[in-house]
């Protein structure tokens, strides 16, 4: 089934909470809500791209040089996006800083790149590249969501407030480092719980 | 021989081919991009201006701009860049006629998350306010200037930069 390829990469082989990718980029973006979306729009867009554009040359790129002829595929989408967020949204290029640049080297990208799209049909490989790149999209968001609320109390949401201050004294812990970990692995606890359930009463 | 020839060109062609593409296309996303970046830079510049000299109106001097208050010089600003840890620092900065630094704010800069970043918090930028350009330094080279902790290489570069565009500014005015 052809639509597997989208849907395998939201839930079943999620980036995030399945294969473990891009976990950089996540423990650094994920303190606010606006900008895991800001930057998983970015990696989808580049993932996308770059999918597409590796399979439609899979058969011609000679497999002794292909990771430099991926890099230089994925590095153009960034420096593309980078401009163009740069121009048209200087408040989130700015917060995103050198996280946009560094797309470059998300091992979701190349990882779907040397083991998906160089080797599938161009309609499988925009599809894989959708389904990750929105699959990207709900674990950071969720990851966020649940930082952002604990560390400030509140959720704004691109100037719209969302959640309106819950209270005065937030867990600060949330907004660094440790507050990312804490977040993805009770997410993954949960996950991997339902799955071993479901499974059993099979 | 000839068989390695043809294998290290039969290799490269396409790499190279990929290249001149990605190479044209990012020189047509640069005129795309090119006026809007330019626009949002010389926001930037403005706001940091008013920041240093908040009331004052400016006048652009060669590469500084002389401040005006009610008509009357209260002083200069200019912008300072150089490299960082990781990438290129710009920052405003703010000088008296007397040759004492105003203020400085940090522009643009590519350091590293919450260490190197730091620098464009006024926790460190404060410092600079009231400080003569020779103190301009860092405690450990000489100066009155308090590097971060975990943050020294871009503590230092961004004291660097400043004094010695300031140095080159107050010699440019006198």
């Amino acid at each position: 089934m052809k639509l597997d390829e989208l849907t395998k990469g939201l839930f079943k082989y999620n980036p995030i909470f399945y294969l473990l990718l891009g976990l950089c980029p996540l423990l650094a973006v994920s303190t606010r809500v606006d900008n895991a979306l800001g930057m998983s729009l970015a990696v989808l867009f580049v993932l996308v791209g770059s999918n597409v554009i590796i399979s439609l040359l899979r058969q011609w790129i000679p497999p002794e040089v292909r990771i430099p002829c991926f890099i230089v595929v994925i590095a153009s989408f960034v420096t593309i996006v980078d401009l163009f967020m740069y121009g048209y949204a200087p408040d989130l290029h700015e917060r995103l800083g050198i996280y946009v640049p560094l797309i470059v080297v998300n091992c979701i990208i190349l990882g779907r790149a040397e083991a998906f799209a160089s080797k599938k049909s161009v309609s499988h490989s925009l599809l894989d590249g959708i389904g990750m790149g929105i699959g990207f999209m709900l674990g950071i968001v969720a990851i966020a969501s649940v930082r952002e609320v604990l560390s400030t109390g509140a959720m704004t949401i691109f100037g719209y407030t969302v959640i309106p201050g819950l209270t005065q004294t937030p867990a600060m812990v949330m907004l660094l480092p440790p507050g990312a970990f804490f977040t993805i692995a009770i997410i993954m606890a949960l996950i991997n719980y339902t799955t071993i359930r479901r499974a059993r009463r099979r | 021989m000839m068989e390695s020839v043809k294998r290290i060109v039969r290799i490269s062609i396409p790499l190279i081919l990929i290249c001149i593409v990605s190479g044209a296309t990012l020189t047509v996303s640069n005129d795309l991009t090119k006026e809007r970046i330019a626009g949002v830079e010389q926001r930037k510049v403005n706001e940091s201006l008013s920041m240093i000299f908040p009331g004052a109106s400016f006048n652009k001097t060669g590469d500084y701009y002389t401040a005006l208050m009610n008509g009357e010089e209260i002083g200069y600003a200019f912008i300072a860049q150089g490299k960082g840890y990781s990438g290129t620092i710009k920052t405003m900065v703010g000088m008296y006629q007397n040759g004492t630094i105003d203020g400085i704010y940090v522009i643009s800069q590519l350091e590293t998350p919450g260490l190197g970043t730091r620098i464009a918090e006024p926790d460190f930028t404060n410092q600079f306010s009231g400080k003569r350009i020779e103190d301009i330094r860092l405690r450990q080279d000489g100066g009155l200037i308090d590097s971060i902790t975990g943050a020294t290489i871009s503590s230092r570069a961004i004291t660097e930069i400043v004094r010695t565009r300031a140095e080159v500014v107050v010699n440019e005015t006198r």
